[in-house]
């Protein structure tokens, strides 16, 4: 079944069109992620459909049914910011959520066990670790069919997002339907069975991560780390990705473009740490189908 | 309606604000600060009169004189208190110089010669030279000094009558009729010199004291006014937090969120005008404690107050332009809807604001029932006046919500 069916969603702010036409279909029990840049606009579709937001035109159908009051107690949402009040201890913030949405008491203590919150502290004094999972756990208030995070791990250091992920897994071996936003690539490669990739407030390609890495074709990536100098060249000549001391370049030969990589950076006056020659990553299908990269 | 999400509202909204430093401290020195400022400005009992009386008279040897007559005058008190304080001045000159500095509130001139005058019964001159720079200093200085001087004509007048009787009895033939007698010539006489016998009678009825007035104008801008800020602070606190879309994409309706903030924010409110009442209590030892009715009237126009506030709130959608209309609003109506201030000493114009603007009505009728007793029945009309306004208010509060929601995102 279906959990989610959007289909021709505009949506504007002003002048500016923010979704320029989505469709997208996910399925039950799936994780599914929205790969796109900052300002593609997955914030704005998932506010649409777990937030009410208003848009200006499309269909949008949460399993079979049209979006209503009454089809939001099946998605549970999990915002970037922080939802908790600064000054209540974590109890207390879960409390407030569950008055709100008429929850048995009893389902803030199962919660609290179930991400290991610290019932007793207070909101401003967590971990951005815990705040994330303090945002899970008031998501998951209602028991609610669908989950959808926004940017779930941005801003978290390596090990909690680790720990993160695996809850995200958790929650896809219950049955639920996760529907997650992200710009990082890792993210949705490690937990999505499908992705969406969006720009520019559209859809741009749906797939499972190895399908979209079809999409690049036999490319291969030539993927150098160092103090890198001298890129312009290289950005100019090939499809390529710099980011701090790392830079990825999409090549059809990789045999017949290192030499030139090489000695670009070289000339440039690099220090070059290491060069390996990788499969491409959904980034690199990202640069290929837009020209640029995702951060 | 779920009570149980106007609840969990109010619940943690009295969580927030017992953890937040800055509203506790509001929360109490708000009304300590008020109660201190109206009690110590207006309050207490208005200090006793005192005329500063500037005396010019010459040295005289008849059996009474000028100096008698200042003399008895220094001594007059009431509640033993003395009224006048006297100044001795050389001559006429420098009296009036003490006049125009302000120094005293009046100068008594005596001419040479009034002793002798008085003293074989002829008429006396005085001089009175008034400050009037200060119509009501005048006012209050010309009454005592003119009471003083007619008071103590009266009683010149009845030595002479008892001295003219001694000699009407003396010489009265004895054998006019019964009708005529010498107490019917005194009865007589004393109604010519003094026609009116206006007794003074004391009655301590219902003070209108100044201290129970201010406790009820602090009532009046915590209920008016602070709430209206509270409530806003609060809803701007939500969309600054971005919990408020939250809130909005919850079954709770606007209806559950408005009158969950209402109910947090009254709840500060009293607690705020409770710690008021009783500091004025234990500082001026008077206070006003409002009934039924009273805290009837207190909550409905609250609710008129913070709907209104909330309007603003939602109408702006910004902090700052709501905090400047809601003190562009509420500085002129203290004055004007007489809530600071007694109605009877406001402009002609301003009276229909303080008769039917609901927040004036409020303060007038609380008046009614706590200071002068008046029984509730008849406010009653009142009431229904300030609840209809405050539903139209909070009606138009929840359109003005579910407007400002679409639009917050
Ligand atoms: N409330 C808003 N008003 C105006 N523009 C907005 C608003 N929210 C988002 N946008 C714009 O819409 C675009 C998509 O934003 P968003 O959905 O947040 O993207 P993403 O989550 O993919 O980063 C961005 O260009 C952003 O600036
Ligand atoms: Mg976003």
């Amino acid at each position: 079944m279906r959990a989610i069916e959007v289909r021709g969603l505009r949506k504007g702010y002003g002048d500016f069109i923010a979704l320029n036409g989505i469709d997208l279909d996910v399925d039950e029990g799936e994780v599914f992620a929205l790969l796109g840049p900052n300002g593609a606009g997955k914030t704005t579709l998932i506010r649409i459909l777990a937030e009410g937001l208003s848009y200006d035109s499309g269909e949008i159908r949460v399993f079979g049914e049209p979006l209503s009051k009454k089809t939001a107690r099946l998605i549970g949402y999990a915002p970037q910011e922080s939802l908790a009040y600064d000054d209540l201890t974590v109890r207390e913030n879960l409390e407030f959520y569950a008055n709100l949405y008429d929850v048995p008491g009893k389902r803030v203590d199962e919660l609290i066990e179930r991400f290991k919150l610290p019932a007793k502290k207070k909101a401003k004094e967590l971990s951005g670790g815990f705040k994330k999972r303090l945002n899970l756990a008031v998501a998951l208030l209602y028991d609610p069919k669908i989950l959808v995070l926004d940017e779930p791990s941005t801003g978290l250091d390596v090990p909690s997002k680790r720990e993160l992920w695996e809850l995200i897994k958790e929650f896809r071996e219950e049955g639920k339907t996760v529907l997650l936003a992200t710009h990082y690539m890792e993210e949705a490669e490690a937990l999505a069975d499908r992705v969406a990739i969006m720009n520019e407030g559209k859809v741009i390609a749906v797939g499972t991560p190895e399908e979209l890495k079809g999409l690049a074709g036999n490319e291969s990536v030539i993927h150098v780390e160092g103090i890198l100098r001298g890129t312009e060249a290289i950005l100019r000549e090939f499809r390529a990705i710099e980011r701090e001391n790392v830079l990825r370049v999409s090549v059809e030969d990789a045999r017949k473009a290192l030499p030139k990589v090489v000695e670009a950076l070289v000339e440039g006056g690099s220090e070059i740490r290491s060069i390996r020659i990788e499969e491409p990553t959904l980034e690199d299908v990202f640069l290929k189908l837009t020209g640029r990269g995702l951060e | 309606m779920k009570a149980r999400a106007v609840k969990g509202i109010v619940v943690k909204d009295l969580r927030e604000t017992r953890r937040d430093r800055m509203a506790v401290f509001w929360i109490f020195v708000f009304p300590l600060m008020w109660v201190t400022l109206l009690g110590a400005i207006w309050g207490g009992s208005s200090p006793p009169v005192v005329v500063h009386v500037g005396a010019v008279y010459f040295n005289e040897s008849a059996p009474f004189t000028a100096s008698t007559l200042i003399g008895i005058m220094e001594n007059v008190s009431v509640d033993g208190q003395k009224v006048f304080r006297i100044t001795r001045y050389p001559d006429e000159s420098a009296g009036l110089e003490a006049v125009k500095a302000g120094r005293i509130d009046v100068l008594l001139v005596f001419p040479r010669g009034f002793g002798k005058n008085v003293s074989s019964g002829l008429q006396g001159k005085v001089y009175a030279y008034f400050d009037r720079s200060d119509p009501q200093k005048y006012q209050i200085a010309s009454g005592v000094v003119k009471g003083f001087f007619s008071e103590f004509e009266r009683e010149m007048a009845y030595r002479k009558l008892n001295i003219t009787l001694g000699y009407v009895e003396a010489y009265f033939p004895k054998n006019l009729s019964a009708n005529f007698s010498p107490s019917m010539v005194r009865a007589y006489l004393v109604g010519m010199m003094d026609p009116i016998d206006l007794k003074e009678e004391a009655v301590t009825g219902e003070r209108p004291s100044p201290i129970k007035f201010y406790v009820t104008s602090f009532i009046g801008i915590q209920f008016l006014f602070a709430t209206m800020l509270t409530v806003s602070n609060l809803l701007f606190e939500e969309i600054e937090k971005g919990t408020l879309r939250r809130i909005a994409a919850s079954p709770a309706t606007a209806w559950d969120f408005l009158v969950g903030k209402m109910l947090s924010t009254f709840i500060v409110i009293t607690a705020s005008i409770l710690i008021g009442v009783v500091y004025s209590k234990a500082v001026f030892k008077e206070t006003v404690f409002p009934g039924p009715t009273g805290w009837l009237i207190i909550a409905l126009s609250a609710v008129f107050s913070m709907s209104l506030g909330l309007a603003i709130a939602m109408g702006t959608r910004s902090m700052k332009a709501t905090n400047a209309l809601v003190n562009l609003i509420s500085m002129p109506l203290l004055f004007l809807a007489a809530i600071v201030i007694p109605e009877s000493i406001l402009p002609r114009w301003a009276r229909p604001i303080a008769d039917y603007f609901p927040l004036g009505t409020a303060l007038k009728d609380l008046r009614l029932l706590e200071i002068y007793h008046r029984p509730p029945s008849e406010v009653f009309p009142d009431v229904a006046w300030i609840a209809i306004n405050s539903l139209l208010m909070l009606l138009i509060a929840v359109l003005l919500y579910n407007w400002a929601i679409k639009r917050l995102q």
